[in-house]
């Protein structure tokens, strides 16, 4: 492994990471805040139990997430301190504002997770309101950098110099909008869908209380509405995509003839030696139709960029098909439950609903985390798209692989610890009700 | 003074300073939590863990802000500093990863009654590790040996492995060491607020002398940076830090907790703002300027507009939550 390999797999595996425990950041907040709605709203103590039961995960999680971040900051200039000296006059201000958020967010989670006893319950509802906003404002604010990196603008390139920079231009650049929807909509879904997995588990093993029937009900609620909304923001986002970022959205596809009515490439295996993707199923003229609103547009291929400028579509397909399956394994579950919702007027206790619920319980994540490959490894070789290639940018220090490996143990060590602590905890809870204190 | 480029280094400053106050005393509670001795030690350990627990997040964030702020409007002093310090930072964080996730397996792990005791171990390590990389790596940008041609690392450690740059790494321990028990006097009562007392009066004498040998070593391994120091107005801010320390002292001996408490603050405030005013005009001493290593104007303006929007939520933000938790820390923790 050279030391370009190693940076890049620290970069990918520290994200990675920090992905699951930054996504809980932003949904655990929102079911907090609707069960402590509920609670003052319906006069109910069992709310207020549910939202404190979730207090001890979301503070190991957040803390982690923190952590995680840090090192992730770290590694931007430990890995890529040239693409930093160029990017940071850009892409600063985006982690400016995402400071302040991030700083609001561990201010108002810590009022809350330890103000029990020194805050009211309706003040510590209120706290949960600045909790959510700030959260999902850092996540908006956080990917305009990412997006920056896909779309690049707000600046002039003058004899290999970026000059004429305009900060705001390039924080509301073109890949912006539609990454901060979805991402943040694909947050609620993967906390959504995740926490129901664990409540629908606990029924599954008899413990039918109506605090887990509720718990059940509230996220599950959470992760079945924003659904919808992360499909349509996911649509806007190929649109996009087959407008600005064609290479990625071509690798995506796994497209790598230019042509007319272009069919949609589910699955299969692409072959960039022969440009033909093996054992797929085509469905005649849906790309064309999906990509520019007509069934038998132009949409261009990888062939229409110069060599050895564009992703590997070898990795970048499987990963977007992955991430569409996910929803449909999660709309499926979802729609199976509340149809017997519906239909018993009581929550479910039927083994294959139940049991569906739990295997779509990780497919939130995981459609986040193969979406976040998508757009990293679809902009590949770019580190910025079209100016400074990865290879380019990448530290000039040695003992990369070195650090890699510290780094990968630190990771072991922590998840070990995380699944330990939380899987312990489940054995506590079983004895009866929630417990209060330890 | 209204110089982009300077309003931003005494942002950075000012951050690093929040950073040495807050978070340092966060670190110090980590580190007497290791050295807690005597009759009283598990009752010490107990108070810190607890005063610590609802606020070490907010205190971490100041860290991710100094960054932030770095490679914001100092672009190139970021690429730079990360590339000939890879070996001290890539350490702290180490040190920092840990201590987080230690604090936080500890706290929710002794909720459930499970504590155990190697996060308590990986804790107090990490918070002895974490401020000796920080000020072993601060201090190498004052000592005058890393030298930088665009973003190319020198070959020899030394550069950042010398023998100021060690006692800038042991004087980053002592301030952590000398605010969580000046911190701990006003929070506490009785007997164990005599413990913190006696603490706080080590730590002080410690981190006088500590600071005290810097002055001679810097003459000989950070011969710029001595001569900064002494030749202007940054003795000022010595001389400030000296009266501070001493007044500091003569507090806690005469239990004025509140006021020592203060003066403590200030002490690391004239100590740290001595040092920036002789790293000034540098970001690396010798070898590259602030104004070199800053963003473009236009940068500069949108991080420095940015700020006081940030500011308005942030402080009152802030001032709830350290209010809230005032007074004596409580094991009231989540449920």
């Amino acid at each position: 492994m050279d030391d370009l390999l190693a940076a890049r797999a620290l970069m990918g595996v520290s994200l990675a990471f920090h992905i699951v425990y930054a996504t809980i950041g932003i949904g655990l907040p929102l079911l907090l805040m609707l069960a402590e709605g509920l609670s003052l709203k319906t006069g109910e103590e069992e709310w207020h139990e549910i939202a404190r039961s979730w207090i001890r995960p979301a503070g190991v999680l957040f803390a982690i997430g923190a952590v995680s971040g840090t090192i992730l900051s770290f590694e931007l200039g430990l890995l890529w301190p040239k693409f930093m000296v160029f990017a940071g006059p850009m892409v600063g201000l985006a982690f400016s504002m995402e400071g302040f958020a991030f700083f609001t967010e561990a201010i108002f989670l810590a009022l809350y997770s330890y103000g029990e006893r020194r805050l009211s319950r309706r003040a510590q509802f209120l706290c949960t309101i600045p909790l959510v906003l700030a959260s999902a404002i850092s996540a908006v604010f956080v990917i305009s950098a990412n997006g920056w990196m896909n779309t690049p603008g707000g600046f002039r390139m003058v004899n290999g110099v970026a000059s004429d920079i305009r900060p705001l231009i390039a924080f509301a650049n073109q890949a912006w909008p539609h990454q901060a929807v979805h991402g943040t909509f694909a947050a609620y879904v993967a906390t959504g869908f995740a926490v129901a997995g664990f409540y629908a588990a606990d029924l599954l093993r008899g413990r039918k209380t109506s605090q887990v029937k509720r718990a059940l009900t509230l996220s599950l609620a959470v992760g079945t509405l924003s659904l919808p909304l992360m499909l349509m923001s996911g649509d806007w986002a190929a649109e996009a995509l087959a407008e600005n970022q064609k290479a990625k959205l071509a690798a995506a596809e796994a497209h790598f003839k230019t042509v007319a009515a272009a069919p949609l490439i589910i699955g299969g295996w692409p072959d960039p030696e022969t440009g033909t993707v093996r054992y797929a199923i085509k469905i005649p003229k849906l790309l064309s139709y999906l990509a520019n609103g007509d069934a038998n547009s132009v949409v261009q291929g990888l062939d229409a960029f110069p060599q050895g400028s564009t992703p590997d579509p070898r990795i970048v397909h499987p990963f977007f098909d992955l991430m569409v399956g996910s929803f449909f394994i999660m709309a499926a579950a979802a729609g199976w439950f509340w149809w017997l919702r519906w239909r018993q007027k009581e929550v479910t206790l039927k083994r294959g609903a139940l049991v569906l619920v739990i295997i779509a319980a990780p497919f939130g994540m995981i459609a986040l985390e193969s979406g976040w490959m998508v757009t990293e490894f679809g902009r590949q070789p770019w580190i910025i798209q079209g100016y400074l290639r990865t290879s380019e940018a990448v530290t000039p220090n040695g003992g990369l692989l070195l650090i890699f490996a510290t780094f990968l143990f630190v990771y072991l060590a922590l998840s070990v610890g995380i699944l330990k602590l939380l899987l312990r905890r489940q054995g506590r809870v079983e004895g009866g009700k929630e417990v209060l204190h330890g | 003074m209204a110089d982009p480029v300077t309003l931003a280094s005494i942002i950075l400053v000012a951050g690093l300073l929040m950073y040495a106050l807050f978070g340092g005393a966060d670190f110090g509670g980590g580190i007497w939590t290791a050295l807690a001795f005597g009759p009283r030690a598990r009752e010490q350990r107990e108070a810190l863990f607890n005063a610590i627990g609802p606020v070490w997040e907010t205190n971490h964030v100041w860290l991710i802000f100094v960054v932030v702020t770095l490679f914001t409007a100092f672009p190139a002093g970021f690429g730079n500093l990360f590339v000939v310090l890879m070996t001290p930072l890539v350490l702290a964080l180490v040190g920092i990863n840990f201590r987080g996730a230690a604090f936080a397996f500890r706290h929710f792990g002794r909720e459930s009654k499970r504590e155990t005791p190697l996060s308590a171990r990986v804790f107090e390590i990490a918070s002895v590790l974490t401020p000796f990389t920080l000020g072993l790596a601060v201090s190498a940008a004052a000592a005058g040996r890393i030298v930088i041609a665009g973003c190319i690392p020198t070959e020899n450690v030394s550069a950042w492995l010398n023998p100021f740059t060690i006692l800038g790494g042991v004087v980053g321990m002592a301030i952590c060491a000398y605010l969580a028990p000046v911190y701990m006097t006003v929070r506490v009562t009785g007997k164990l607020q005599e413990d913190f007392r006696k603490e706080s009066l080590a730590a002080g004498l410690a981190l006088g002398i500590l600071t005290s040998l810097m002055i001679p070593l810097a003459h000989y391994q950070a011969p710029l940076f001595a001569k900064r120091l002494f030749n202007s107005w940054p003795m000022l801010f010595v001389m400030l830090a000296v009266l501070a320390g001493i007044v500091t002292e003569t507090l806690l001996w005469l239990r004025r907790y509140f006021w020592a408490q203060l003066l403590a603050g200030a002490t690391i405030v004239f100590t740290m703002a001595g040092f920036a005013a002789a790293l000034h005009p540098d970001i690396l001493i010798g070898q590259l300027t602030l104004r070199a290593a800053a963003a473009p104007y236009p940068t500069l303006v949108a991080f420095l507009a940015v700020l006081p929007i940030g500011a308005l939520i942030l402080v009152p933000s802030l001032f709830y939550l350290y209010w809230t938790f005032r007074g004596e820390p409580s094991s009231d923790l989540p449920p």
